[in-house]
């Protein structure tokens, strides 16, 4: 009986420790999970916080909606594998807890300074694999940070604007998913590059000129 | 010349509807440097040539900025494919004109040395400078081979530069297939700009004025042979950025050419009943040029996003293993090797405009895996290993890279090296590249140049082509990619994978 009872308890919590007692997100996401959002959310704060050098926040890029396209972009098995590395952060306080009291629950429930030290040790850690797995999860979310177009005005580093000649190419291949038929170039469009150097000072692609994705 | 000669064609994912069989002279399977080349010279001599590719053409709306956008797009595997043993990121492209589209257009010849290297090593007679100038220099007219102008070079390239000088180090302008360059810092999203001369905007159009066809979205599956007779291919329509499979198609030529690319070409073979294999070498010996990078800062403003991508190189280690470049890329590529996280990353992050980024890629001859077809799809399993002597000469041309960063007046460097500081000021500081033993999983490297799965060998039982590209098992099935290149070969081999499809396309000629 006491066996029993403890395989329901511990059902239970693992159950609720991996998938219960998550926030409503603020936004629907296509393929985001509840607890995965929130993971995000937490995490992008701790990598990205507040009132440093670039005047965008984690939370203020909207890293799980950015995570949530970067995962419909990939093949299913990839995207099980990232989903995957998602919930292995936010489980694995239960092993290497954070500092403090509680630092055995879900990274997303951890204080704003135990996130930061959970985090600290796996990106010191002295196994290959922990700090493997840091920069895989870092280098998903600062693709998303560094490409939003506050980040990207803020460094200077914003894709700049500028008018496409017309080659050969372009009178034969339509947009992806389209028909030729749409392809409205002819030979009389036709263009080169003249080679000259673009303006430092130019403006900025039209995609990165607002201030939200 | 072929009596039925076609009007050249291109057909993308719209234009399929049923199923549908094909027919041709020479059929070629993927539109990268050397299939792109071959479909090219094949069709100029007044042939039927069907060009085959799995990826959709791209148009300059087609390109993402964004950098994890732009891999998903461009990229196999969304641009997230590894090695197992090492673990080594490593990209193949599926587009038009495969990984011409997103590369960064680098042409170098290799020195004799690594010519010579191939000849004794692997009992080859015919491919050496003297042999393949002339073809060399057929591509580099085409493409308008040359060195990058000094106006669109961009000041993270002329550091580089300055630095070699003031230590003494030979370098050089890259010479690169590209008309027109502005600097836009784009080659690995796409070039905007289209001056890149990438397959899809150069070679291809040429190969359909001429009369090829070339038949976007369709995966082969399975090359079809007789005895030693290869009859042609089948395979799916596979939806653009998808993959989705739907109608089948099947192709029959008098020649059939393998461009599929080092790591597809083997998974192709060994799912077509271990097609070419008597030598057991299909899909062994993988090699790469594993590459390292280094972040420097200076006092002036470099504004990095200007410049060519890749705009000069040094060749002066290449004898002791290494090659030292400049490198671009969105920049939030490069973000994802800075160290740290929180307010110092961010601080990093806002001093980019004061960055130069340059890189080295070795040749890594003791580092060796494979290439293994998956239980299903196309996709391979790679596996391999850094010999801990390669991981030497990466430490050293890390060393290297950073006497030419405060030789040029960098305040800072970033080396990217687990357990030796993230940031060091001063070479005194930098000691610890030099004197502390490194193994490969304390480096940050990626692998894009891959080479050697089905290699070139003159005696049948060592490889898998003869110096032709021809399968030494079979009478009519060539290989074209850098799978047949016998080694890495210590440079970029964009270049002399298209010397050899050069060559090769005049023996399939000579043969019709």
């Amino acid at each position: 009986m006491i066996v029993w009872t403890l395989l329901v308890l511990s059902g239970a919590y693992a159950a609720w420790r991996l998938a219960l007692g998550y926030p409503k997100p603020p936004r629907s996401y296509r393929c985001l999970a509840r607890r995965e959002a929130a993971f995000l959310e937490a995490a992008a704060e701790a990598l990205f916080p507040s009132g440093g050098a670039i005047p965008l926040s984690g939370r203020e890029a909207d890293l799980p909606g950015y995570a949530d396209s970067f995962l419909l972009s990939l093949p299913a098995h990839l995207r099980l594998q990232v989903r995957a590395m998602f919930m292995l952060f936010e489980q694995a306080t239960l092993f290497f807890p954070a500092n403090g009291a509680g630092g055995r629950r879900r990274f997303s429930s951890l204080a704003p300074e135990q996130r930061v030290e959970a985090l600290e040790s796996w990106s010191q850690s002295r196994f290959f694999l922990r700090r493997l797995a840091f920069t895989a999860l870092r280098a998903v979310l600062t693709m998303g940070y560094l490409g939003h177009p506050v980040a990207m005005r803020s460094v200077r580093l914003a894709p700049y604007d500028f008018v496409s000649p017309v080659c050969e190419g372009d009178l034969l291949y339509p947009r992806i998913g389209a028909h030729p038929d749409s392809i409205r170039f002819t030979q009389a469009d036709l263009s080169k590059s003249d080679g000259t150097p673009l303006d430092l000072d130019g403006p900025v692609h039209p995609d990165y000129a607002g201030d939200t994705r | 010349m072929s009596e039925n000669a076609t009007r050249g064609e291109v057909r993308v994912f719209a234009h399929y509807d049923r199923d549908f069989e094909e027919e041709a002279d020479v059929a070629i399977v993927g539109s990268g440097p050397s299939g792109a080349i071959v479909a090219y010279e094949v069709a100029k001599a007044g042939y039927r040539v069907l060009l085959l590719e799995e990826g959709p053409p791209f148009t300059p709306s087609d390109f993402a900025l964004e950098g994890s956008r732009s891999m998903a797009r461009t990229m196999r595997e969304g641009g997230l494919r590894s090695t197992r043993g090492t673990i080594l990121p490593t990209m193949q492209a599926i587009a038009l004109g495969g990984g011409s589209l997103v590369n960064s257009a680098i042409c170098v010849r290799p020195p004799d040395s690594v010519f010579e290297r191939w000849a004794t090593g692997f009992e080859l007679e015919r491919t050496n400078r003297q042999q393949l100038d002339r073809h060399y220099d057929a591509v580099g007219d085409f493409l308008g081979i040359a060195a990058t102008p000094e106006a669109v070079l961009g000041r993270r390239n002329t550091l580089f530069r300055e630095g070699c000088e003031v230590l003494g180090y030979s370098s050089e302008p890259i010479a690169r297939n590209v008309r027109g360059c502005r600097g836009s810092g784009e080659c690995f999203t796409g070039c905007r700009n289209r001056a890149k001369q990438s397959m899809d905007i150069s070679y291809i159009p040429a190969a359909i004025r001429l009369g090829a066809r070339v038949l976007t979205s369709l995966q082969v599956q399975e090359v079809l042979h007789e005895g030693t007779r290869v009859t042609g291919f089948r395979g799916q329509v596979a939806e653009p950025l998808t993959g989705k499979l739907s109608h089948d198609f099947r192709v029959r030529a008098k020649f059939v050419v393998m461009a599929a690319g080092c790591m597809a070409t083997p998974v192709l073979l060994q799912r077509s009943g271990n097609l070419a294999n008597r030598s057991k070498q299909v899909g062994e010996n993988l090699q790469f040029h594993p590459g390292v990078a280094m972040a420097g800062f200076f006092p002036e403003r470099t504004d990095p996003q200007f410049g060519a991508t890749q705009g000069y190189h040094s060749l002066h280690f290449l004898e002791e293993g290494f090659k030292l470049e400049t490198l671009w890329a969105p920049p939030a590529v490069m973000a994802v090797r800075m160290p740290g996280f929180g307010h110092p990353l961010q601080q990093t992050f806002s001093e980019f405009p004061h960055m130069a980024v340059w890189d080295a890629i070795a040749s890594t001859h003791k580092s060796l895996g494979s290439v293994r077809a998956r239980r299903r799809g196309l996709d391979p399993t790679l596996t391999w290993n850094m010999h801990p002597d390669d991981v030497r000469i990466l430490a050293r041309a890390l060393w290297v890279l950073a006497e030419i960063f405060f030789a040029a007046g960098a305040t800072k460097v970033m080396p990217g090296v687990n357990g030796i500081p993230e940031v060091m000021h001063s070479l005194d500081e930098a000691e610890p590249l030099r004197s502390q033993p490194l193994q490969s999983s304390d480096l940050v490297s990626g692998g894009n140049h891959a080479f050697c799965t089905t290699r070139m060998h003159g005696n049948p039982r060592r490889g898998v082509v003869d110096e032709d590209g021809l399968c030494h098992d079979l009478d009519n099935l060539y290989i074209a990619d850098t799978g047949i290149f016998p080694q890495c070969p210590s440079v970029n081999p964009m270049y002399t994978a298209m010397a050899l499809a050069h060559r090769q396309a005049e023996t399939i000629v000579s043969r019709l």
